[in-house]
């Protein structure tokens, strides 16, 4: 596995683990673009973290950050900063990550489910979507230039069962915002509740152009459920998304609009893979052959 | 992109592709779809949905239509794409087509040509009745080491001729068997083997016959 | 006289019993445990519970049951009145025990592969594919067998607690990078089996068979 020389995807912060995978004092190996680090908890909440060499020596440190229930590195100079989430900074909210789930695909193709609200009905069928109101109704989709995102506003999709407070149906009101190439949220009104937003967020770490970890830190408004519970659903909904990721040809995203055909209800990945292009990635994109 | 040959590939038994059902094959490194609507004959497509990619094969029928697992694009027989349940309204553009390859139903065999101007003959095993499914079995070893090993095994007395590149007749103590030989990659192959005759008529000599296809699968596989 | 289920939604081998607990319409009590990322299983408090660290654990009537397998026999032992599920006739009786075993057994490489894939277990992924598909051929090669003699189901006319058992890591197999394209039997297996009155999928698993 070679370590990728795509600057645009060296120069990002990613996610490469969360605080408790190891204990204090602890420290494990993974693999981010290609490059193999090793990630060490020197305290409660302190880290750092190492770039290997092809001896499995350590070899230079990395700068590190702790935040949303993730441990961020980069092996570039960072573009831009983490973003700011200050939903993870509101008292009432049960704060929680979900672990880590293996995925072997492109890292834009989890991104780009994520911000698909056209399978829920028939991939997370009686939960996220019904089979009867599969309707996906026009949204909006802007680049924000001044932080550089992607987002979709005004969209609302039709869920028996939103989250796990519901007791009931509803139509719910989406902002979807695309953070850099390998992080993703989403903004969902919380059940009955109009004025709140439960956020939901989705880190994707690639360990190489097909194979990838997703962290999906949660701020959600649920005084009832039990934690346990909050995570299991949330696991639930991923593990139905994933055996379509891993069966989409080919993994890698292309990014030219000929090789796969979009519709209205795809306007956000439309927005997304016109970034992508735009920042002329070749990390975990699809060339087209010349035949 | 794997090659497509001008070639007649048997990818299943008849009898295995159920109505209303879609299934995987992969053909010399082609990932395929077979389906079958809620009655009619199969259908052999690529094994990718034009919208976003999703396999097909992950798909299902509802109303003689394919539809995707991801966003349940529905295509009809042709590949024409008629439904898009994101937008219920809309007639799908007619230049949203699934990649349809040729496909025909013989010797209670599916067979498919890949190629894109598919003009060879299928393989000619006599008339097409009368024929019994017995079983496929994959091995794993390449072509050129199965048919190594069909003319070797011991058919009970029976002769192997190959009828073309794809298929194999035996004949042995009154039935024939013909065996379809679809390369599925470089480490494997699949045999779709039916029969024909007195001794295949009872399902008790059928289950004799997928018994000794197990011991011919066994004994090419024990060859290094 | 309530029945009390120690369960993970992601857990195959808890769904066998979520499946025989919906084929037998019966109520249950349902104790979600934090598999992962908690490791609540792991605990002290759960090994008071079971020992071996494991779920599914199933309570009921002040009987404490572990392992999947004894779980279903238990579960058609005390409630099916039919006898379907578990049938006692000696002709079949060993034949369902030999395939439960198999379920719990062999099957269980493709369980391996999928923590592997899926949350990352550490443990070697080749042998673990290569044994699920050695027991995927040996089930297959049966259910060939079956349906030559016109059967369906792994044992007899009816299905039984060991097509419950044997359902879920073959149905999964995906999640751990394992096709079933060599299987052609136990897709249509798969089929029959997802398209039971009572049947009821779980992620990984389609709705629409
Ligand atoms: N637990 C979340 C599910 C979020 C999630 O993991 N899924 C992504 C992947 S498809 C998504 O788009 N979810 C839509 C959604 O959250 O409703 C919820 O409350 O609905
Ligand atoms: S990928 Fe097939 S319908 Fe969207
Ligand atoms: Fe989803």
């Amino acid at each position: 596995m070679a370590v990728t020389t795509d600057r645009a995807a060296l120069n990002e912060w990613i996610a490469c683990g969360w605080p408790e995978k190891v204990v204090p004092g602890g420290k494990y190996r993974t693999v981010l673009l290609g490059q193999e680090i090793e990630v060490r908890r020197t305290g409660v909440s302190s880290f750092e973290v190492f770039e290997c060499d092809g001896h499995g020596e350590l070899s230079r440190s990395l700068p590190v950050q702790a935040k949303y229930c993730c441990i961020f590195t980069t092996l570039g100079e960072p573009i831009r900063p983490l973003p700011k989430i200050p939903e993870f900074d509101e008292a009432d909210r049960r704060i929680t990550g979900c672990g880590s789930v293996g995925v072997h695909t492109s890292p834009f193709r989890i991104i780009e489910n994520f911000l698909d609200m056209a399978h829920f009905s028939f991939v997370h069928t009686d939960i996220l979507g019904a089979p009867e109101r599969t309707e996906v109704l026009a949204y909006k989709t802007e680049h924000r230039k001044d932080v550089d995102e992607i987002w979709a506003i005004d969209c609302q999709f039709y869920q028996p069962a939103a989250s796990k407070a519901s007791k009931g149906g509803q139509m719910t009101h989406y902002a979807y915002r695309v953070m850099s190439p390998f992080s993703v949220m989403l903004y969902k009104n919380v059940f009955d509740d109009p004025t709140r937003n439960d956020a939901i967020c989705l880190f994707v770490q690639p360990i190489d152009e097909t194979e990838c970890l997703a962290y999906m830190p949660l701020a959600i408004v649920d005084r009832e459920s039990a934690l346990t519970s909050i995570i299991d659903f949330q696991q639930t909904i991923f593990a139905q998304d994933r055996v379509i990721l891993e069966n989409q040809r080919p993994a890698l995203l292309p990014l030219d609009p000929t090789i796969e055909l979009p519709t209205r209800a795809d306007a956000s990945s439309i927005a997304f893979r016109r970034w992508l292009k735009a920042k002329n990635f070749q990390f975990g994109v699809y060339e087209k052959k010349a035949a | 992109m794997a090659e497509r040959p001008d070639r007649w590939i048997g990818v299943a038994l008849d009898r295995q592709i159920k109505p209303g059902s879609s299934n995987p094959a992969i053909v010399g490194g082609n990932a395929i779809a077979v389906w079958r609507a809620e009655k009619g004959p199969a259908n052999v497509w690529e094994d990718r949905c034009p919208h976003r990619g999703m396999r097909l094969s992950f798909g299902f029928v509802r109303d003689g239509m394919l539809r995707c697992i991801y966003h349940g694009w529905g295509y009809e027989l042709g590949g024409h794409c008629a439904s898009i349940p994101a937008h219920p309204d809309l007639a799908p553009p007619k230049t949203i087509c699934a990649n349809v390859y040729r496909s025909e139903e013989r010797y209670g065999i599916i067979w498919t040509n890949l190629s894109e101007s598919p003009n060879a003959p299928l393989p000619d095993a006599g008339p097409d009745q009368g024929w019994q499914s017995i079983r496929s079995v994959y091995v794993a070893r390449q072509v050129a080491a199965v048919k190594g090993g069909l003319a070797s095994f011991d058919w009970g007395g029976g002769r192997v001729e190959e009828i073309g590149e794809g298929a194999a007749l035996v004949n042995a103590g009154g039935l024939s068997l013909l065996i379809a030989i679809q390369p599925v990659d470089e480490s494997k192959t699949g045999l779709h083997v039916v029969a024909k005759g007195e001794g295949a008529k009872d399902a008790k000599a059928r289950l004799a016959w997928a018994s000794r296809l197990e011991r011919l699968r066994g004994s090419i596989e024990a060859q290094s | 006289m309530a029945i009390k289920l120690y369960d993970y939604s992601l857990s195959g081998s808890c769904y066998k019993v979520r499946l025989l607990l919906g084929f037998l319409d019966l109520e249950y009590e349902r104790h979600p445990i934090g598999f992962y990322p908690e490791r609540e299983h792991r605990t002290e408090t759960f090994r008071a519970i079971n020992p071996l660290g494991q779920i599914p654990v199933l309570e009921d009537d002040g009987i404490r049951l572990r392992d999947a397998q004894a779980i279903l026999c238990h579960l058609a032992n005390k409630y099916d009145m039919s006898g379907l599920w578990l049938p006692r006739a000696p002709e079949l009786y060993g034949l369902v025990m030999m395939w439960l075993m198999f379920a719990g057994g062999e099957l269980m490489a493709a369980s391996a592969a999928r923590l592997h894939d899926l949350l990352g277990y550490d443990l070697d992924i080749e042998t673990a594919r290569r044994n699920a598909h050695a027991a995927f051929r040996i089930l297959d090669d049966h259910l060939t067998r079956r349906e030559i003699e016109g059967g369906t189901w792994i044992v007899g006319d009816h299905p039984t607690i060991a097509d419950v058992a044997c359902f879920p890591y073959t149905a999964l197999s995906n999640d751990g990078g394992i096709g079933l394209e060599d299987y052609p039997a136990l897709r249509n297996w798969l089929r029959s089996f997802m398209h039971l009155p009572k049947f009821d999928a779980m992620s990984g698993i389609s709705e629409f068979a």
